[in-house]
Formats: C-alpha cells, sequence, structure tokens
C-alpha cells in the first residue's frame, strides 16, 4: 500500500469511527473548538489593539501649550529648540481659532458649546510630529521637561504616556487571552485523548487481531491518529466559523465598535483563519498521540505482545 | 521450522510458563501440543509467533532467531504464521470477508483482489458462500473455518492453533481437525494444541506433550529431549 492509499484507508477508518461514536466525538470537537474560539478572540481583539496603537504611534504627536500672552521671542526661542532636537519632525502653530473649529469637527456636539464660549479661547499650541524611534528614554524625558520650562510655555502634552500605557495592557490582555487559551487548548487535548482512547478500548480486538495477522504500528495507528486529528480539524472550523459569525452580528449590532472602521473592525487574517483551524488539527493530533502510549495498545515495555487485551 | 533450545519461560508475576523446553518441527510436519490446562500449551505457542519473549533459551522459526528479531519486524514475522483460537477471535461488525482478508487490506489489495484471495481461502474451509454474512449468522464451526481462513490467506508457512476446537463438539472437532489435514498436505506446518487426548489418539501423528510446563514426551527427534515431568 502506498502512502495515499495509506492515509485514505486512515481517514475512511476514522469517519467510521467516529460516525459510530459521533456523541462522544461532538463532546471533543466541541471542546477544541471552544478553545480555539477563545484564543482566537483574544488574537482578533489584540490584533486590532496593535493595528490601533500602530496608526496612534505614526502620528505620535506633541503638543505645546502656549501661555496666553506669549511674546514672537519667546516663541522664536521654543521653535530653535524644536528645531535643534532631531526626533522632532515637523511643527505647526495652531493658534487659538484653528485648535477650536478642529475640536468643533471631531466632536460635532459640541460645536454649539464652543461658538457661545467664543470669548473663552482655547489655548493657542504648537503642535509637533515626533519621531518614536528616537524619542524615547531619560534624555527625552528631560529634553521635554525643559520645554515645559521655557517662558511662554502653559504645558507640554506627550502621546508617549499613554501609547505606553495602551502598548502595556495590549501586552497583558494578549498574554492573557493565551493563557487562557492554552489553558482551555490542554483540557481540549485532553478530551481529544480520551475519545480517542474510547475508540481504541473499543476496537481492541480488532486492533489484537491486526497485531496477530502481521499489520505493523504504522497501520494499527494511523486510523487513531486520524481520528485525531479529524476532530481537531472539525474544532477549529467550527471554531473559525463561530468567530466570523460572532464578529458578523457584532458588526451588525455595534457598528461603531466592530464596523468597518470600528476599533475592532478588521477580522482575522487568512494566515491566522488558516492557523486556527490547522492548530485544531495539532491539538487534535498530539491528543490522539497521548491517547496511544503502548500499553493502550496491548503491547508491554519488553515488546512483548500477550494478546490478551 | 521451528527449533526450541532450553526455553525457558518466567512470567512477571513469577509463574513459570515453560521451564527448559527443547525440540524442533521439521518443515511441513503435522504436530499436536498436548497436555493439561495450565501446563504451558499457550505460553509455546506464543513465544512462536512472538508474542511472548523467553526468559531463557533461544527460539527458531523459519530459521530466524527470534530474540534478534527487532520489534518493528515482528509483523513481517506473524506475516508467515498463521494463528487460530479456540475463541475465534473474529471481530462481529465486519463480514466475513472483511474478517478474512484484513491483511491483504492493509498490504494494499483493491476490493477485488481482497475478494479473490478471501474466496480462495474460504474455499480451502469450504466456506465460500458465505463471504458476505457476518459472523454472528454463522454457526460456531462455520465461525472457526472463517478463522482459519483469515490465518490462511498469508499462505503462511506455519499454522499454529490453540485449542481450536475447544468450543466444539466431537463431530465439529473432527471435521476442523481434518482441514488441518488438508492444510498440512498442502505444505504447511501445522502445530495444534489441545487437551482433548482422545481425538489425538484417534489422529496419530507426532506428540508433544507439556506437563507442568516441561517437555514430558515427544521432543526427542532433536535428540534433547525433555525432562519427564508429572503429568497432572
Ligand atoms: N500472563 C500470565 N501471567 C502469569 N502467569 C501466566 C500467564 N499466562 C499463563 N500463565 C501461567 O503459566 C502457566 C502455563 O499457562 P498456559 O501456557 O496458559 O497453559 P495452557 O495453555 O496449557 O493451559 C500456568 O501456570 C499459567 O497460570
Ligand atoms: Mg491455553
Amino acid at each position: 500500500m502506498n502512502l495515499a492509499q495509506a492515509i485514505a484507508y486512515f481517514l475512511r477508518e476514522a469517519v467510521q469511527n467516529l460516525l459510530v461514536g459521533w456523541r462522544v466525538a461532538l463532546v471533543a470537537v466541541f471542546s477544541i473548538a471552544v478553545s480555539l474560539l477563545t484564543g482566537g478572540g483574544f488574537v482578533l481583539i489584540s490584533g486590532n489593539v496593535a493595528r490601533l496603537l500602530d496608526e496612534w504611534t505614526e502620528r505620535a504627536r506633541l503638543v505645546i501649550y502656549l501661555e496666553e500672552g506669549v511674546t514672537p521671542a519667546e516663541r522664536e526661542a521654543l521653535e530653535a529648540r524644536l528645531a535643534a532636537a532631531p526626533a522632532v519632525e515637523t511643527w505647526e502653530e495652531v493658534d487659538s481659532r484653528a485648535a477650536a473649529a478642529r475640536l468643533a469637527d471631531s466632536f460635532p456636539s459640541l460645536a454649539p458649546l464652543l461658538e457661545e464660549q467664543g470669548s473663552v479661547p482655547l489655548p493657542a499650541s504648537v503642535e509637533a510630529r515626533v519621531d518614536r524611534r528616537s524619542s524615547r528614554g531619560e534624555e527625552w524625558g528631560l529634553w521635554l521637561s525643559e520645554l515645559a520650562a521655557l517662558p511662554g510655555v502653559e504645558d507640554v502634552d506627550d502621546d508617549e504616556d499613554w501609547i505606553r500605557q495602551m502598548e502595556g495592557f495590549a501586552g497583558i490582555a494578549g498574554t492573557a487571552g493565551l493563557a487562557l487559551g492554552g489553558v482551555l487548548m490542554a483540557a481540549a487535548i485532553l478530551t481529544i485523548a480520551s475519545v480517542v482512547r474510547l475508540t481504541v478500548y473499543n476496537h481492541r480486538e480488532e486492533v489484537a487481531t491486526l497485531r496477530l495477522v502481521g499489520a505493523t504500528e504504522f497501520f494499527i495507528r494511523g486510523p487513531f491518529y486520524a481520528e485525531g486529528l479529524l476532530q481537531g480539524l472539525l474544532g477549529g472550523t467550527l471554531a473559525l466559523g463561530g468567530l466570523l459569525a460572532l464578529h458578523g452580528w457584532a458588526r451588525a449590532t455595534l457598528p461603531g465598535v466592530a464596523g468597518p472602521e470600528g476599533p475592532l473592525g478588521r477580522f482575522l487574517a487568512p494566515q491566522e483563519s488558516v492557523a486556527l483551524v490547522v492548530l485544531g488539527g495539532l491539538a487534535g493530533l498530539v491528543g490522539a498521540v497521548l491517547s496511544l502510549r503502548r500499553e493502550s495498545l496491548g503491547v508491554s515495555e519488553t515488546g512483548e505482545n500477550p494478546l490478551d487485551i | 521450522m521451528i527449533q526450541f533450545f532450553h526455553v525457558t519461560k518466567r512470567y512477571p508475576n513469577g509463574q513459570i510458563g515453560l521451564e527448559d523446553v527443547t525440540f524442533r518441527i521439521p518443515r511441513s510436519q503435522f504436530v499436536f501440543l498436548t497436555g493439561a490446562s495450565g501446563a504451558g500449551k499457550s505460553t509455546l505457542l506464543k513465544l512462536i509467533y512472538r508474542g511472548l519473549l523467553p526468559t531463557v533459551g533461544q527460539i527458531l522459526v523459519n530459521g530466524r532467531n527470534l530474540a534478534s528479531i527487532p520489534r518493528r519486524k515482528v509483523p513481517y514475522l506473524r506475516r508467515t504464521i498463521g494463528t487460530v483460537f479456540q475463541e475465534f477471535r473474529l471481530i462481529g461488525r465486519r463480514t466475513v470477508l472483511e474478517n478474512v482478508s484484513y491483511l491483504p487490506r492493509i498490504l494494499g489489495a483493491s476490493p477485488r483482489q481482497r475478494r479473490q484471495v478471501a474466496e480462495e481461502a474460504l474455499d480451502r474451509v469450504h466456506l465460500k458462500d458465505r463471504i458476505d454474512d457476518l459472523p454472528e449468522h454463522l454457526s460456531a464451526g462455520e465461525q472457526q473455518r472463517v478463522a482459519i481462513a483469515r490465518a490462511l490467506v498469508s499462505r503462511p508457512e506455519i499454522l499454529i492453533a490453540d485449542e481450536p476446537t475447544g468450543n466444539l463438539d466431537p463431530d465439529l472437532s473432527r471435521e476442523i481437525f481434518g482441514l488441518f489435514r488438508e492444510v498440512n498436505e498442502a505444505g504447511t506446518t501445522v502445530l495444534l494444541a489441545t487437551h482433548d487426548r482422545h481425538l489425538v489418539e484417534e489422529a496419530g501423528g507426532r506428540v508433544l506433550h507439556l506437563a507442568g510446563g516441561r517437555l514430558a514426551s515427544g521432543g526427542d527427534e532433536v535428540g534433547g529431549g525433555g525432562a519427564p515431568g508429572v503429568d497432572s
């Protein structure tokens, strides 16, 4: 029998075994699906957060709010400092009217309020675009505090702090998700292992017969490995389908969050989707391997096979 | 050809299954293996197809020293040895055809080839017309004939039977013995364990007699013989 024939034989046997024991098999498939759905959900969320962070990072800003009575000389001194800093790429001045217009633009509901309050102008500011790669560490912090101490400067607002907070949060969420997914995956692997072990138990006489007539380990084990693999692949597919359905549902009900432009708007990348299914298959295979240790197939450590299984 | 040199089998729990057994069975011989229950018949047969390893001694089967066969090569040894048991060991949810053609199937035979070799084997046990039945629809004697057909399908050099008539009445037993004779006449070495002395005497031929794990008689054809044991 060549390899293709052998694999076809394994799959046929495995499908038959799954159909016969579909009730327990379903439990295993669902447990794999739940663990992958959880893990996949976290990957989806952390992937979106990472994407948002990237976008924000690209537009890392440094806003220098100016005092009301800032003098032209003080402005020049500030700009000279900005020009001398290698991390600062560009900057522009935003006068108080432009700041108000922009705020009204971003938050239309605030527009009437801003018009009313025309008498209380927003502070004028200088907005700088910063290359984040060279704007980290103590030196940068020092530079910022010097900037804040300049005459005419009211306050300095740096995105860095909260980008870092978000990164920390994304890291923790990702780790927690992976840990939770890992625990669920371990449980799912053990479930598959017991399902396969049950199949082996139900087939112990056939296994003994196969041994007697001279079947190799490869042929004896193949169908059981295939069974674990199929359960895992089914579970992975189910998880992917479930995740798609959940995301579609979230899109419909919470378009602001999961809509195409929302913070959770992006589904798993195609490679990630495939990886989810493949991971399911791998988990199933590992479960089968765990359940097919020698003893469970009626062979003792010395290689004796009393065939009394 | 089967050869035992001072073979002892001690089970892990300390039980002696076989003790210092030496004999030689030439090719194409028909040999009965007799002895009371617990005398070591099943132990001896399992040692031949490497279902067990001897604690002491050497075993040669078809010129190969079983101790030197690596575990992964054992299946190839088994393909040269057909085995039949008292309890038939047929798989209930498989048809006669499927039961008989396990080996052809894993060797990659097509469904048509499988049916053909199964038919040939079933023909030798005069059961060709039941090929598509399930075992449960067969009588005990017919089921044992299916088991024999399964053992014959690989055209083994040796056929081993462990009390194959233990579940059958005397008439059926004679019929099954007759089948083994036919198989032997076609050139296969046959080693048949039974505690039914009456049938053995009726059939005649070489008899290896075990008692308490020792060879009590029949081993002398190789010169060594077994120490006389106490027949219980
Ligand atoms: N798996 C085993 N573990 C321990 N002792 C065993 C085992 N199999 C057989 N024996 C012992 O070995 C002896 C021979 O048994 P066996 O070969 O089955 O005899 P027979 O087939 O002639 O009835 C008996 O004393 C039996 O109790
Ligand atoms: Mg016995």
